[in-house]
């Protein structure tokens, strides 16, 4: 039996511990949750039968863990020998052993040290408010959104203009700060020199001007031949920006669209109406190649040199007449033709037969009698009586009058009127009277087939290699080489169609013939330096 | 349908001027192609994108004068211009942006302003649907209210479960001091706790009460609905934090970066006209 003495501590409503005194008597005293127990705690952080006080058999009280935790010092305990003094933690109670008087085995107090919180408050304190410190949280990422932008956008790409030291320490690296602002990719010819963007856009808040173009592109060449028209021209041209620049026509950052424009906007802003650029010029407006571009004309060579031209239009039929000084007629070229075996010796003659391809734009090579004609035609003449004929090679007249004069000087004026017949030279060629001093009686005209017809213009015959060359060509019934067989605008526009596409006819801009920089180089005969002329407008400052 | 909200203020006034903003700009996007497609340099670029640079101004503009008592018009009528010119300025940037799109500051600022406009078309739906929610969810309560009884009903859970076996009393314990109602950001967007512990509770007791004696069978069925009641108590105070979390959390992206998207412009602008 233990005789116990259990002093129950409380506090009353002045928050002053009141002692109450028990006795307790038992074969062994149980502290629990549950009512049957000796000592009952009613607490949820009691178990059920949480501990019991009991002697063991040395005749030491204990104080033996059932189902709950006891602490001392922290520390928990399953079995604890009590002594005077101990305090022990049982859940939130604190035992405290006390001096025992006489007639007990064991006095303790008990205390309920750590109360159960109001449940109200306590559940308040775990619930939170909604989005917590959101404000701070918002202002927090503004300003570090708004300050590294403003850092890594702003303030780096100004600095490595503003500072020359950055900038140069800059320059080799593959990108610059201020490539954030680049607004879209570079064109392969320029992607090289891409990394600064200081290469081009060399002064700020000006446009590119066109001196950093022509730092490599020295070879431009004017569009206008006539200088102080060219200046004339460009500055007018557009007035908002003083001028014309290079970057207006070839737009940079556009890739992977062509760097030059394509329209035809920047054309026809002259040229449609071209008296307000230059009121003496004979050139019509244009707008569209389908509705109001001229006839064609044709370019003749109008010396003996080759260094005079004459642009005669297609509608002058009268003067359009090629002078080879050649006979040619390509009806008897075209199709089966009968070669020197007689009906035995038929060739089908192509136009390719004669009209070598050569190039990538398939232009063609100069005709030549030896590769184009000799197949067909004797490469040598025979003249006189059977049983003294000549044979006279093909060749120049001095070399064919030598041989007259050596093997035949007594026929030499018979002979020099058969050749300059049909019979002889005269058959392929155009004869003409010998000039004053000259010691032969005649010559052969001189050989001059036009190549360039459209010398203002770029025709690519391997772009249209689809066609069949008579489809432009009309030579079947051609019976004399003065005639000229080159198409004219009608025919181009039977494909072709101006600014807009129009059923099965191809859009074909200003720039699918002409060429901006070079639309007279083919009829310059000085070569013109753009790059050393400030007078051209080109290598003139940008005006804002 | 509530009348009079900022949806249809003044009889769609301004989604009928954002309708034809809207028209305008696509007509002249089409009608005005450069030579060289579209772009923000063009003059029709230049000039969708001084609109839309206004227009941003204005919407931010918002923020100052909601917060302000005396100005011209009303809020309300404010708000609806701002919903339905904002939907308008998305359209015109990006038309303004003639579809170029690469990794730079011109984009950058595209990007952030789809966030501001994006998150801005998440508000409003939060504020079309979420309140008629919360309204059911709550009835006349005040989530001050749920917090009381669920603290009610802890402790009657707790002084029942005193009489009760220790593993009992243990989880009803551990549900009423361990429940958090909307404790971190992410738990208030979801609206529930995971393992939250009332509902363990409630799960576990339901399998609990077998060997029981026949006093604290009785006690433990009323123990049960005491719990199943608290749960639905938690659930509802969670919904209700879910609901006004979700009704200010699109403000984390849409005031952010708005102000970004600000900066953004301005270096957009100065980036346009220092490399002109």
């Amino acid at each position: 039996m233990i005789h116990c003495l259990l002093i129950k501590i409380t506090t009353n409503s002045r928050n002053l511990p009141v002692r109450s005194y028990h006795t307790l008597t038992a074969e062994e005293l149980t502290f629990g949750r549950g009512a049957e127990c000796t000592v009952h705690l009613p607490d949820p952080r009691i178990a059920m039968h949480h501990a019991v006080i009991k002697r063991m058999n040395d005749g030491q009280l204990h104080l033996v863990s059932i189902n709950g935790e006891l602490e001392v010092d922290e520390a928990i305990q399953q079995t604890i020998a009590l002594t005077q003094g101990q305090q022990i933690m049982i859940g939130p109670y604190q035992l405290t052993i006390e001096a025992a008087p006489p007639d007990v085995d064991i006095a303790a107090s008990l205390t309920l040290v750590q109360r159960l919180p109001d449940d109200f408050q306590d559940l308040k304190s775990r619930t939170h408010d909604p989005l917590p410190n959101s404000s701070s949280f918002k202002r927090k990422l503004s300003a570090w959104m708004a300050g590294l932008i403003a850092v890594i956008f702003l303030a780096l790409p100004l600095a490595q203009n503003f500072i020359p030291q950055l900038r140069a320490a800059m320059t080799d690296l593959p990108f610059g700060f201020d490539r954030v602002w680049s607004p879209g990719q570079f064109s392969n010819a320029h992607l090289h020199f891409s990394s600064q963007c200081i290469n081009c856009h060399q002064s700020p808040t000006s446009r590119v001007a066109d001196k950093a173009c022509i730092k490599c592109h020295t070879d431009t060449a004017p569009h206008v031949a006539d200088k102080s028209l060219q200046v004339r021209a460009f500055k007018t041209a557009r007035l908002s920006s003083g001028g014309m620049r290079c970057a207006q026509c070839h737009r940079e950052h556009k890739a992977p669209y062509p760097l030059v424009r394509q329209d035809n906007g920047m054309c026809i802003k002259c040229h449609g109406n071209i008296k307000a650029v230059n009121p003496n010029t004979a050139l019509p407006n244009i707008h569209d190649f389908d509705k109001d571009h001229p006839g064609f004309k044709l370019t003749f060579k109008t010396n003996a040199e080759k260094t005079q031209f004459d642009r005669i239009p297609q509608t002058d039929k009268a003067r359009l007449v090629e002078k080879s000084g050649l006979k040619f007629p390509h009806s008897q070229h075209v199709g089966l033709v009968q070669g020197p075996g007689g009906m035995w010796d038929v060739h089908e003659l192509a136009c390719t037969s004669c009209h070598r391809q050569e190039g990538k734009e398939l232009r063609f090579k100069q005709l030549s009698f030896k590769r184009d004609c000799q197949s067909c035609h004797a490469k040598e003449l025979d003249i006189g009586p059977p049983d003294a004929k000549l044979h006279l090679p093909h060749g120049e007249e001095d070399s064919v009058f030598n041989a007259l004069k050596v093997y035949a000087p007594k026929q030499l004026l018979e002979y020099s009127e058969t050749l300059k017949s049909d019979d002889g030279c005269g058959y392929c060629h155009d004869i003409v009277a010998a000039k004053k001093g000259d010691k032969l009686p005649w010559r052969v005209a001189p050989v001059g087939i036009n190549q360039d017809w459209f010398s203002k213009a770029h025709f690519n015959h391997a772009s249209h290699r689809t066609q069949k060359c008579q489809s432009c060509h009309q030579v079947d019934h051609s019976d004399t080489s003065a005639d000229v067989a080159m198409p004219d605008r009608k025919s181009c526009l039977l494909c072709h169609s101006g600014n807009n596409p129009k059923y099965k006819r191809i859009t074909s801009s200003c720039m699918s013939c002409h060429d901006f920089h070079n639309s007279h180089a083919k009829l310059l005969t000085g070569e013109v330096n753009a790059t050393e002329d400030a007078a051209l407008d080109i290598v003139k400052a940008p005006q804002k | 349908m509530q009348r009079g909200n900022i949806f249809d203020y003044k009889n769609y006034l301004y989604f009928k001027l954002a309708v034809v903003m809207i028209l305008l700009a696509f007509a002249a996007f089409m009608l005005f192609e450069p030579a060289v497609g579209h772009y923000g340099g063009s003059w029709i670029g230049y000039g969708l994108g001084v609109i839309s640079a206004v227009m941003v101004l204005w919407m931010a503009w918002y923020g100052v004068r909601k917060r302000r008592y005396r100005s011209a018009g009303t809020t309300q009528g404010w708000l609806s211009a701002h919903i339905y010119l904002g939907t308008a300025l998305t359209v015109i940037v990006t038309l303004h942006s003639g579809f170029h799109f690469g990794f730079n500051i011109h984009t950058l600022a595209y990007g952030l302003l789809l966030v501001v406009v994006v998150s801005g078309f998440f508000g409003n739906y939060t504020y079309m649907i979420y309140p008629r929610q919360m309204t059911e969810n709550m009835g006349e309560d005040s989530l001050d209210g749920l917090l009381l009884r669920i603290a009610e009903a802890d402790k009657l859970a707790r002084q029942i479960a005193l009489l009760m076996p220790d593993d009992i009393n243990d989880i009803v314990t551990h549900a009423c001091r361990s429940t958090f109602i909307g404790v971190g950001l992410l738990e208030q967007l979801r609206g529930f706790q995971p393992n939250c512990p009332s509902a363990l509770a409630v799960q576990k007791l339901t399998t609990m009460g077998n060997h029981l004696s026949t006093d604290q069978r009785k006690l433990h069925r009323e123990l049960y609905s005491i719990m199943v009641r608290r749960q639905s108590l938690v659930k509802r105070a969670r919904q209700d934090l879910m609901y006004r979390s979700r009704l200010g959390f699109w403000l984390y992206f849409h005031v952010p970066f708005a102000v970004a998207l600000l900066v953004a412009m301005t270096a957009h602008i100065i980036a346009v006209f220092f490399y002109w």
